[in-house]
């Protein structure tokens, strides 16, 4: 197999845990700050909504039933994707995810030509933005499989597998 | 897949994974690398423990000063009636004030405002018990003293009546009722009863607000005559309010406590009958400090009005109303100007007193408008009052470098100094309202909007819409305002 990650270096991958554990805590932290805020919305965020997807996450916003689905699905998807990541435990699925929820924002506000935002007002972007850099990172965590080097994963991994065999593929 | 049963990617090459033929499925090395983030979860617990608590250190601040402050107070046994989102404004404002023991809820949307109002208090470990009917809650909760009525405006006469004359001190939202009978009678049984009736013009009880009535205008006379008046509450268009459709009310509810349909009972503020409109529910706040401040009711109306924009077929009322006033007062006629308006957002809302010494432009919200004084050029100089901190020091008026080119016309008048009234109010807005209730109760304070001005201002708005039908100006007569 061995492109999947076993041909990195010890030091290789260390670096990708540690990027791993940092946008984990980023994730869990998003989440955990909208979960302790009593009355959190998504709605103010969707109602900034641009691009090509606005109408939808207009009309999102503007309809309780979605909301009451959509607000529990981004706070608890952002908690539990950051536990995931921090400590490697399913690290893929929740790389996948991270890259999913992160997508959802990013064309939310896609900072394509033209489009001014009174919102994010820290930082000059054009296509690219820091949604983008942090989905590109979790894609890194999602094929190189970390957990498995340092994570709930590799005990997970071990316990289920069926039976020890010789390491020689 | 391939290396399924490897050691984890990332493990040294050239190093296989030996241990695994000793026949453990997990070894040691395997619990260390799989354990080996924790600690950055402990770490975050830490920071996040931290953070919460550097949040929490205002609000434990305000409720620790108002428990030491409940030991000095009596209790106050409280009940909400009306637990929409004006319900849940006053209550976040209740929850920092001392010596309150919340004992029931009341709201007919039981599986929605009444069950969210209720775990809020319970997390606030105040027993108390959700009702559908305020009647059965008046007739059970009998310890009460008072109730915080925030129902829709046309509930508020029965509401509030009721209330007195089960012997509870009312605070009821504004508009005090839709209608002036309604109104009227709220002031009759608040008379008849002696109980304490505060209408929720929460301005009256607005520090800065009252900075300015007493200091500015009272003692600094600082606008000199006040000839001029204007005040707007611009809302940008907004979307009708919906409902999760699992928690829609079942029809005959509705129908028991008067609305058609869901859409009706979230939207009432639209409907006649219900509500007053916008303004009714935006411009009473501010047409009420425009007769607070200018120390009479005004003599006439007149107004235009219509709606302009909306769906007629969920909304009734007027969604752009223009009135203008005109007060009577010792000093000489004042014309006052007001407008609301739902289509456009810009400026908010404000009040502009504007005199021949200076310009008061002031308003409850800290970010926009939070009490600006012009000086006049030819007024006498405000020195002593920013000696004695009633207006700061004047900001040096800026030359903007399009001005340099450009020549004053002679008929423009020189741009006056700007100051600030610096009074802020870091509490929620209907706090220091609600404190003086509550303070009244306990027979500590007087009534900053009792039944009888909340009436006056309830007979200067409704007034308005009448005036949109009419089609012409209306005068009111002393009476109007008396009961």
């Amino acid at each position: 197999m061995n492109g999947e990650g076993a041909n990195l270096t010890r030091l290789q991958m260390t670096t990708i845990v540690v990027m791993r554990v940092l946008i984990g805590w980023h994730f869990l932290y998003e989440g955990v700050a909208k979960l302790t805020k009593p009355g959190w919305s998504a709605a103010g965020f969707l109602k900034q909504a641009r691009g090509p997807l606005a109408d939808l996450f207009h009309g999102m916003a503007a309809d309780p039933s979605v909301l009451e689905i959509v607000n529990p699905l981004n706070m608890w998807g952002l908690t539990l994707i950051g536990l995931g990541l921090v400590l490697g435990c399913f690290t893929r699925l929740a790389a996948a995810s991270g890259i999913l929820i992160i997508l959802m924002y990013y064309l939310c506000n896609p900072p394509f030509v033209g489009y001014f935002y009174s919102i994010p007002t820290e930082g000059s972007y054009l296509i690219v933005n820091k949604n983008l850099v942090e989905l590109a990172a979790l894609a890194v965590v999602l094929v190189t499989g970390s957990g498995r080097a340092a994570g709930l994963d590799r005990i997970i991994h071990g316990l289920l597998r069926r039976r020890p065999r010789p390491a020689a593929a | 897949m391939a290396g399924e049963d490897q050691k984890g990617p990332g493990d040294p090459p050239g190093k296989p994974a030996e241990a695994m033929t000793a026949g453990k499925k997990v070894d040691r090395r395997d619990v260390l690398l799989g354990l080996s983030t924790v600690p950055a979860l402990g770490l975050f617990g830490y920071a996040w423990k931290k953070q919460y608590e550097y949040e929490q250190k205002p609000r434990e601040a305000a409720s620790a000063k108002a428990a030491a402050a409940s030991g000095s107070v009596s209790e106050i046994n409280v009940a909400l009636l009306g637990a929409g989102a004006q319900g849940q404004v006053l209550l976040d404002a209740m929850l920092r004030i001392p010596g309150l023991r919340f004992r029931a809820v009341c709201d007919v949307w039981t599986e929605y405002n009444q069950k969210r109002v209720v775990n809020t208090l319970k997390k606030f470990k105040h027993e108390v018990r959700g009702y559908e009917d305020y009647r059965e809650m008046l007739d059970k909760e009998k310890d009460l003293d008072a109730v915080v009525v925030a129902t829709p405006d046309f509930w508020h006469a029965p509401h509030t009546i009721d209330c007195l004359k089960a012997g509870k001190h009312v605070y009821c939202e504004k508009e005090m009722s839709n209608t002036l009978e309604g109104a009227r009678s709220m002031v009759l049984a608040a008379r008849e009863t002696g109980k304490l009736l505060q209408i929720g013009h929460q301005r009256r009880s607005h520090p800065r607000y009252l900075h300015c009535y007493e200091k500015l205008l009272g003692e600094a006379k600082i606008l000199g005559r006040i000839v001029t008046v204007n005040g707007q509450w611009n809302r940008a268009v907004s979307p009708d309010l919906g409902w999760p459709e699992r928690y829609a009310i079942p029809a005959d509810r509705l129908k028991q406590y008067g609305f058609t349909s869901m859409e009706q009972f979230r939207n009432w503020r639209w409907y006649k009958g219900l509500g007053g409109g916008p303004i009714v529910d935006l411009g009473s706040h501010q047409i009420d400090i425009y007769n607070w401040f200018l120390g009479t009711p005004p003599a006439h109306v007149m107004a235009s009005g219509g709606l302009d924009y909306y769906d007629p077929k969920t909304h009734e009322w007027y969604d752009t109303v223009m009135a203008v006033y005109e007060y009577e007062t010792p000093a000489g006629t004042v014309r006052a100007y007001y407008q609301t308006q739902t289509t456009n957002g810009s400026q908010g809302y404000f009040e502009n007193f504007m005199g021949d010494q200076g310009t008061l432009v002031l308003s409850e919200s800290e970010a926009n408008y939070p009490g600006f004084l012009y000086r006049d050029p030819n007024a006498p100089a405000w020195d002593e009052w920013v000696q004695k901190g009633y207006v700061s020091a004047p900001k040096i008026q800026e030359v903007k470098e399009r001005d340099e080119e450009a020549v004053l016309d002679v008929r423009e008048s020189v741009s006056p100094d700007e100051h600030r009234v610096p009074v802020v109010l870091r509490d929620p807005y209907h706090q220091p309202h609600l404190q003086n209730f509550f303070d009244t109760v306990r027979g500590e304070a007087e009534l900053h909007c009792p039944a009888e001005v909340g009436y006056e201002s309830a007979v200067t708005v409704l007034k308005v819409n009448e005036a949109i039908d009419a089609k012409q100006r209306l005068s009111f007569g002393p009476e109007d305002f008396r009961v």
